[in-house]
């Protein structure tokens, strides 16, 4: 019995995002299960790291540090800790508002990046033939600019664009994630893994040569 | 000799047909459309037929294509024939900018998450407008 009330259970969040200047508190980066509502209260309240300007925009919490604190504030609390070993901490300085023109640049980089992609692609597989003789395999009959085939097909190929990216099913009926989220998820996970082993000074012990 | 080669053409034939084939369904596999529009569209359980489809799709053309072949029917049904290929193509196109990881990286480094659909818009409506303008225009001005 006296065992429980000594036990605090820890367990990081994935993600943290802080100011500038910020100190992290135990609480901004752990959930934690005490059955002493009071000392629960302190436990939160111990200051772990001040961001410096030096940080740039990750620091990465260790597990460690979290059971550091906690020990050093009552030795004799039996620690549990549960789920990852780190938390990535984000510093989010104030946001430089990207200018409009900025984002109009990549938008006519893009846009007129697919349209002479897709230039390329149609002179590439000779697209011109394929559709005139598919003219000719339909109506029986030559036509050297099949326009009512190929009008149709361009506007497709937008639309084909979009129902890959689930613009026009919006009604989920459950709640799958487009293929566009999916990669971004990923992606986002690839980041968070790299992070946590380069920006944790704890993972890696060098020989120090100095 | 005809009969071996006849029998040489055909096993030419085949194995053309064969590596072609194979080619196709793992472009069409790697690209993963397939799967993707039966998601879309909640009918997992008929992705036979729909694989079916892919395969009858691509003996039909091989065969009209190579034949010559002419069905002297309206040519009102190009209307939904280009409809449906452009679509196809379209999809195509996403799922390879999906395949090679364009828009995670993309959106991350001019950190414009937010505004990822208008991007995206950007390459639907220059696909569509390069397409538009290859046929009108340029496809004319090359063939002068």
């Amino acid at each position: 019995m006296r065992q429980m009330e000594k036990a605090v259970f820890v367990k990081l969040r994935h993600r943290v995002q802080v100011k500038p200047d910020d100190v992290i508190l135990v609480g901004d980066v752990a959930q934690i299960i005490a059955s002493d509502k009071q000392m629960l209260q302190q436990l939160k309240r111990i200051p772990l790291y001040r961001i410096q300007r030096s940080d740039k925009n990750i620091v990465i919490v260790d597990v460690m540090k979290v059971v550091d604190a906690i020990v050093r504030f009552d030795p004799s609390l039996e620690i549990q800790t549960i789920g990852s070993a780190q938390t990535i901490v984000e510093v989010v300085y104030p946001k430089r508002t990207i200018s409009f023109a900025y984002f109009l640049a990549v938008w006519l980089l893009l846009f007129i990046g697919s349209a002479i992609a897709i230039i390329n692609f149609h002179e590439d597989v000779s697209m011109q033939e394929t559709h005139q003789h598919l003219y000719t395999i339909i109506t029986g009959k030559k036509a050297d600019k099949p326009l009512l085939f190929q009008i149709p097909y361009s506007i497709g190929l937008g639309l084909g664009m979009i129902i890959f990216f689930n613009h026009v099913f919006r009604k989920r009926i459950n709640e799958e994630p487009s293929p566009l989220e999916v990669e971004m998820f990923n992606y986002q996970q690839s980041l968070d893994q790299y992070v946590i082993l380069h920006e944790n000074k704890e993972s890696m012990k060098q020989i120090d040569d100095r | 000799m005809t009969t071996v080669k006849a029998i040489a053409v055909i096993v030419i034939g085949l194995a053309g047909g064969l590596a072609v084939g194979t080619g196709f369904v793992a472009f069409l596999a790697v690209l993963g459309v397939i799967p993707r529009l039966t998601q879309l569209t909640k009918t997992m359980k008929w992705i036979y037929a729909y694989e079916w489809s892919a395969v009858f799709g691509a003996v039909t053309g091989g065969w009209m294509s190579l034949r010559s072949s002419a069905l002297d029917i309206s040519k009102y049904w190009l209307i939904p024939l280009g409809l449906f290929s452009g679509v196809f193509i379209g999809m195509l196109a996403a799922a390879l900018t999906e395949v090679l990881n364009v828009w995670p990286i993309l959106a991350k480094r001019i950190g414009m998450v937010d505004k990822i659909i208008l991007l995206m818009m950007a390459l639907v409506f220059g696909k569509v407008f390069g397409s538009l303008f290859y046929w009108m225009y340029f496809a004319e001005v090359m063939s002068l």
